[in-house]
C-alpha cells in the first residue's frame, strides 16, 4: 500500500519535472526562434529554401502544357531550382495549373494537407484565379483560393512560360522577407 | 472522288427492305452522312444487322439531345466501317427517340462494345438508363456534380 | 469489368489472403497524382505484379463545355472549344468550323484551306513532340523530356508569327481564317524544318533505336486489330494495330485531297509501334508542309460568314492529332446552337487503356498507358 503510494508520489514528482521542463524548453525554443529570425541564420535558411522550390507533380487542366514548355529546354525552369518531382513529400511547391474542378478540389486539398512546411501555391492561369473562361460552368470551383491559401497569381490563358517565371522570382521574393519559423 | 449519293442511297435501301416497319425514316442528310430513325425496341436487331451484313464495325460516338418542348431525347449513335476502303468516309446516324418522362434505352453494348463509355456519359448527362449495360455508374460526375443531369434543358446557367 | 470505385482496405487484403478461396488480388490507385503527368486516375487490381484489372477513372479536368457552348454564341465558343486539346488546339477547332460551315452552306476560299492544312500539321507536330517529351518523363529518360520540348518551341514561334498567339491560336473561323501569311514566314519555316528534319536523325540514335527503350516498348501493351476496331480506337493508336484509317484520306477535307502524304502503319499494335508511328507522322507533316508553302494560291482569306447556326443538324470530322475528332451539331437558327456534342480521340481511345494493361506487368503500365497518348484534359472536355 505504502510501496504503491510512493510510486504515485514519484510519478507525480516527474510529471511535474517534465513539466517544468517542457515550459523551459518551450521557452528555449521560443528564444531559438527569435534569435534565428533577426540574425544572420534566417537569409541563410530563406536562401536555402529559395533556391530548391520543388513543385509536385500535379496537373490540373491545360495550363500544364505551358508549365511543361516552362521546364523544358529554351525556358529551363531549373536555373531557378524548380524541378518538378514525383513525390509530394520532399516538394514545396505546389503549382495549380488551371481550371480546377470539384473533384480535383478535393485531391488537391487533401496534396496541399500532405506537404511539408514550408509549403507555397502559384495559382497558374485565368482559371485558377478566378474560373476564367468555365467561369459560369457546373462543375469547376471559381479559384484556387476558395480552398488552399495562395502566394502569388499568374495571369493569362494560357500565361506565357516568362510569366511563369516572373511569378517565381515574385515568390523566391516574397521568401527572402519571410520569417523562418512562421506556420502555414 | 464520287459525287453522287448512290452508296448511301444503296445502304439505306438495303436496311429498308430488311427492316420495313422498324425503321420510320430514312433520308440522306448529306454526301456520306446517311440517317436512320428506328424504334426504340428494334434498335439491337438493326444495329447487329449493319454490323455483320453492312460492315459497320464501330461506333463513332453516342449522342444524347434533349427536346424538351417535344418531351423527348433523342439518341444518336454514329457508325462507320474500316473493313470496306471505299465506304470509311460514310458515318450512318441511327436514331431513337424515347419519351422524357422514362428515359430508358436498350445499350447496343453487345453490339459494340466501344459504346461502353458513352452511354455511361449519356447517363449521367441526361439521366437515361440503357438495360443490358454492366456498368451503369456516373463517369466524369462522381464528385464534380450531385444535381439533376447537367445537360437537360432546365438545368440553366447563371449566365444564360 | 467490376472494380471496387474505393481501394480496399489494408485489413480487408489481408483477411483475403488468408482465406483460400478467391482470388489474390491487391487494388492500387494510381494518380492523379503520380510521377508522370496527366490529371486522371487508374485503378488498377493487382495479383503479385500481373495487372488483371485496370479502370479508368477520368473526370478531373470535366469542365462541362457541351453545355457552355449552349450558352454562348458561335464566335465566343471558339477559345472554349479549343481548350481540351491546347497543344493541338487548331484541328479541334477546324473539326468545329467545318460543323458550322457545313450547316451554314459556306465554303471557305481555297487558299485559307491551305492555311488551315498548314497551322493543323504545325500543331499535329507540336502535339506529337509534347507527347513525346511526356513519355520521356514516364521512361526516366530525362534527354527525351528536353529535346522534343526545345524543338516544339520552334513550331510555336512559327505558330506564334502566323496566328499571335503561342498555343491557343483560335486562327480559323467560319468563313475562312483570321490572317494571312507573314511576310517571309516560308523562308524561316523551311529553314527550321531542315534542322529539325536533322533532328529526327538524332532522336533516332538517342531514343528511338535505343536498346533501353525498345526492350521496354516493344512486346509491351499488345492491342491487337481486331479488339482495337471493336472498341473504336483511332488514331496512331489504331495505325499501330495495322489499320491504315485516317480521315485526311478517307474523308479528304479542306486542302488535303490535292497534297501528297504517306501513312505511317504498323502491324505489331505494341508501344513501340505506337511511338514510332509518331515520329513518321512528324516526318510526314513536314513534308506536308513544305508542299502547302510551296502549292499555296493567291486569293482571298475570308469570306464572309453570317453568326447564326440555321435549323438543321451536321455531323464533321477531321483527323486530329491523337485521331478522329468529331462535332454533332444541332442548330435552331439563333446565334447559339441547340446542342454541340464533340467526341475526342483521346476519349474513344480511353477504352483502350484497360486492354493494353491487363495481363502485363505493373512496371510496364507506364510504357503502355503513355503509348497511348491519352490526354485526358481532351478526353473529359
Ligand atoms: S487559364 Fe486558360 S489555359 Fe489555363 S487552364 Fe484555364 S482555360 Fe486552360
Amino acid at each position: 500500500m505504502s510501496a504503491q503510494k510512493t510510486a504515485q508520489d514519484q510519478d507525480d514528482v516527474l510529471a511535474m519535472l517534465a513539466d517544468s521542463i517542457n515550459v523551459w524548453v518551450g521557452k528555449l525554443s521560443e528564444i531559438v526562434q527569435r534569435i534565428v529570425d533577426v540574425g544572420p541564420i534566417r537569409s541563410v535558411v530563406n536562401w536555402g529554401r529559395i533556391y530548391s522550390l520543388w513543385p509536385v507533380n500535379i496537373t490540373t487542366a491545360c495550363c500544364s502544357a505551358e508549365f511543361g514548355a516552362a521546364s523544358g529546354a529554351r525556358h529551363d525552369l531549373e536555373r531557378f531550382g524548380v524541378l518538378p518531382l514525383g513525390s509530394l513529400r520532399q516538394s514545396d511547391l505546389l503549382v495549380a495549373e488551371g481550371t480546377i474542378t470539384k473533384k480535383m478540389a478535393k485531391r488537391l486539398r487533401m496534396i496541399y494537407d500532405q506537404m511539408a512546411i514550408p509549403r507555397y501555391v502559384i495559382a497558374m492561369g485565368d482559371c485558377a484565379i478566378s474560373g476564367g473562361l468555365f467561369h459560369d460552368s457546373y462543375s469547376i470551383v471559381n479559384g484556387a483560393h476558395e480552398f488552399i491559401p495562395v502566394d502569388v497569381y499568374v495571369p493569362g490563358c494560357p500565361p506565357r512560360p516568362e510569366a511563369l517565371e516572373q511569378a517565381i522570382i515574385m515568390l523566391q521574393e516574397k521568401i527572402r522577407h519571410s520569417k523562418v519559423y512562421e506556420r502555414g | 472522288m464520287i459525287l453522287s449519293q448512290e452508296r448511301e442511297q444503296a445502304l439505306i435501301k438495303k436496311l429498308k427492305d430488311r427492316f420495313p416497319s422498324e425503321i420510320t425514316e430514312a433520308r440522306v442528310v448529306r454526301r456520306s452522312r446517311p440517317e436512320i430513325l428506328v424504334k426504340p425496341e428494334n434498335l439491337v436487331e438493326v444495329a447487329t444487322f449493319l454490323r455483320d451484313e453492312l460492315g459497320m464495325d464501330h461506333a463513332n460516338g453516342v449522342s444524347g439531345v434533349d427536346y424538351n418542348r417535344e418531351a423527348r431525347f433523342e439518341i444518336i449513335y454514329h457508325c462507320s466501317s474500316l473493313q470496306n476502303k471505299e465506304t470509311r468516309d460514310i458515318v450512318m446516324a441511327i436514331k431513337e427517340s424515347i419519351p422524357r418522362n422514362t428515359p430508358k434505352a436498350r445499350s447496343l453494348i453487345s453490339v459494340w462494345p466501344g459504346v461502353d463509355n458513352f452511354e455511361r456519359e449519356t447517363f449521367e448527362m441526361f439521366g437515361i438508363t440503357f438495360d443490358g449495360h454492366p456498368r451503369m455508374e456516373k463517369l466524369f460526375l462522381t464528385d464534380n456534380w450531385d444535381g439533376p443531369p447537367p445537360l437537360r434543358k432546365e438545368v440553366r446557367f447563371p449566365t444564360d | 469489368m467490376t472494380v471496387p470505385e474505393k481501394p480496399a482496405p489494408l485489413a480487408a487484403v489481408e483477411s483475403s489472403r488468408t482465406a483460400d478461396s478467391g482470388p489474390q488480388t491487391l487494388t492500387v490507385s494510381v494518380g492523379p497524382q503520380h510521377s508522370g503527368s496527366g490529371h486522371m486516375r487508374l485503378i488498377i487490381e493487382l495479383d503479385g505484379d500481373i495487372i488483371v484489372n485496370a479502370a479508368p477513372d477520368p473526370g478531373y479536368v470535366h469542365r462541362g463545355i457541351e453545355k457552355i457552348c449552349e450558352v454562348r454564341n458561335i464566335i465566343k465558343s471558339i477559345p472554349v472549344i479549343e481548350r481540351p486539346a491546347i497543344i493541338d488546339s487548331s484541328n479541334l477547332n477546324h473539326a468545329y468550323i467545318r460543323a458550322i460551315e457545313e450547316l451554314q452552306g459556306v465554303e471557305a476560299p481555297v487558299r485559307s484551306q491551305y492555311l488551315r492544312c498548314l497551322l493543323n500539321e504545325m500543331n499535329r507536330i507540336m502535339s506529337h513532340l509534347y507527347w513525346l517529351s511526356i513519355f520521356g518523363v514516364f521512361l526516366g529518360h530525362t534527354t527525351m523530356f528536353m529535346w522534343p520540348l526545345g524543338d516544339r518551341e520552334l513550331f510555336i514561334d512559327l505558330a506564334e508569327k502566323l496566328t499571335g498567339a503561342r498555343i491557343t491560336h483560335s486562327y480559323i473561323v467560319p468563313g475562312g481564317v483570321r490572317r494571312d501569311l507573314p511576310q517571309g514566314f516560308a523562308d524561316e519555316a523551311i529553314k527550321r524544318i531542315a534542322y529539325f528534319e536533322k533532328r529526327l536523325v538524332e532522336y533516332d540514335k538517342i531514343f528511338f533505336n535505343n536498346p533501353i527503350f525498345t526492350s521496354r516498348a516493344k512486346g509491351v501493351g499488345v492491342l491487337p486489330r481486331s479488339e482495337a476496331i471493336a472498341i473504336g480506337a483511332t488514331g496512331p493508336t489504331l495505325r499501330g494495330s495495322g489499320v491504315d484509317a485516317d480521315l485526311r484520306k478517307d474523308e479528304p477535307y479542306a486542302a488535303y485531297s490535292k497534297l501528297d502524304f504517306g501513312i505511317p502503319t504498323r502491324k505489331e499494335g505494341d508501344s513501340f509501334s505506337r511511338a514510332i508511328i509518331r515520329e513518321e507522322e512528324m516526318l510526314e507533316s513536314c513534308k506536308l508542309i513544305k508542299q502547302i508553302l510551296k502549292d499555296i494560291p493567291a486569293g482571298p482569306i475570308r469570306r464572309k460568314a453570317p453568326i447564326v447556326v440555321p435549323r438543321g443538324e451536321a455531323y464533321s470530322r477531321v483527323e486530329s492529332a491523337r485521331g478522329e475528332c468529331s462535332f454533332y451539331m444541332v442548330g435552331e437558327g439563333g446565334d447559339k446552337p441547340y446542342r454541340v456534342r464533340f467526341i475526342t480521340a483521346s476519349f474513344r481511345n480511353m477504352s483502350a487503356i484497360p486492354v493494353l494493361l491487363k495481363g502485363g506487368h505493373m512496371a510496364d503500365m507506364p510504357t503502355a498507358w503513355w503509348s497511348v497518348d491519352y490526354w485526358p484534359v481532351e478526353a473529359d472536355r
